[in-house]
């Protein structure tokens, strides 16, 4: 069991290349908790960004009669990974985890697999 | 944008209590501030959901220990900055505050006190982030009254579950009461689904709500007042509305 800051805190120490993350509510796209990040990346305003993206991608799916729910969204930069889980779970309503990842030095693999867990700790 | 550009700020007074460094409650219109050592600790407003509500929403019963750290923090900070939007939305009297109250809820949240910068500059976002989804505030303390879908129009699960709480009386703040969830989303929703034509916008803007109506449930906040009156946005305004025809062919386009 974790709260935000420790579960933030563990996704960019466990996490190799991590730049920076954030707990996103996506409905109002505020940042409940960020870790990270700075002058070259304010996280405040890449939750409130990315849940546009989220929200576009929920549409597209309601559009095409998807079923499915979203695990994550990978968004490829030139030197960077920028990663969207969303959290599942009964208290987590529209929210995700948002990470920015140095692409020189993550593994994008295990990356996502770190994300996972610290999902779970986080027990929502 | 423009707000922040022009270097607006929600409540001075906050600003100067926190520079203080002040232990106290902020008592305002629409809700109070509860500060310890110039943080907001915790926020009350009659229109936002308290986290008790929230938690329990779904069936669940935060004293029987099925409530995890993690889940129990997110859902008192999200109360906090949901009741404080709405307590710092504009009020009519001065606001007042009382050194040394602290707030007497008998289990103390897990959360921890928030800069008070943070609390203004998250409000001053959100009352933005409303006026660029639909700059009709009338939607927000009207009662929602769903309109049909046009073939093809799809809405998200949660949208399709406010619409179906929707009778045509309930407004957007009893609507979150009802449903257990932060009233700015609702509120938000409600704006982007009068934006999608699938909630009717009142052609007037809603008349000032008189403080003893908002116990009731009526939403307090209004945005920044507009110059030009509000006219219907689905009837003929006397001069074309550029800024509103651009929005409807963006929106046309991005249904291509």
């Amino acid at each position: 069991m974790a709260n935000t800051e420790t579960a933030l805190k563990e996704a960019t120490t466990v996490i190799d290349g991590a730049l920076g993350a954030a707990l996103v509510d996506y409905t109002s796209g505020m940042a409940l908790g960020t870790i990270g990040g700075g002058k070259d990346l304010d996280l405040t305003v890449a939750a409130a960004g990315n849940t546009d993206v989220v929200r576009a991608k929920v549409r597209t799916m309601e559009m095409l009669g998807l079923q499915e729910e979203i695990e994550d969204i990978l968004i490829t930069l030139g030197t960077q990974y920028h990663l969207i889980r969303l959290l599942k779970g009964r208290g987590a309503n529209g929210l995700f985890l948002y990470l920015a990842l140095d692409k020189q030095r993550a593994n994008l693999a295990m990356a996502r697999h770190q994300l996972k867990k610290i999902e779970a700790e986080l027990e929502i | 944008m423009s707000a922040r550009a022009a270097g607006a700020v929600v409540s001075p007074m906050l600003l100067r209590l926190a520079r203080e460094h002040a232990t106290g409650a902020l008592i305002r219109d629409h809700g109070t501030l509860y500060l310890v050592d110039g943080r907001v600790a915790h926020a009350r407003s009659p229109v936002a959901p308290g986290a008790d509500v929230l938690l329990t929403a779904g069936g669940r019963q935060p004293r029987q220990g099925r409530i995890s750290a993690g889940e129990l923090e997110i859902c008192h900070l999200g109360a906090l900055f949901d009741a404080a939007f709405f307590a710092l939305a504009p009020g009519r009297g001065p606001a007042r505050f009382q050194y040394g109250a602290v707030h007497g809820t008998p289990a103390a949240p897990a959360v921890r006190p928030v800069p008070a910068a943070d609390i203004e500059r998250e409000t001053l976002r959100r009352r933005e982030l409303l006026d660029t989804v639909w700059p009709y505030p009338a939607v927000d303390a009207a009662p929602v009254v769903p309109r049909p879908a046009a073939p093809g129009q799809t809405v998200t699960p949660r949208q399709r579950d406010l619409l179906a709480h929707a009778d045509g009386l309930r407004t957007p703040a009893q609507l979150a009461w009802a449903l257990g969830r932060p009233a700015f989303h609702v509120l938000l929703e409600i704006r982007r689904l009068a934006a999608a034509g699938l909630v009717t916008t009142p052609p007037e803007p809603a008349p000032p709500v008189p403080y003893e109506a908002m116990t009731h449930g009526a939403v307090p906040y209004r945005a920044v007042p507009r110059e030009p009156p509000l006219h219907d946005p689905a009837g003929f305004a006397p001069e074309p509305d550029i800024a509103l025809l651009r929005r409807l062919r963006d929106a046309l386009e991005a249904h291509l």
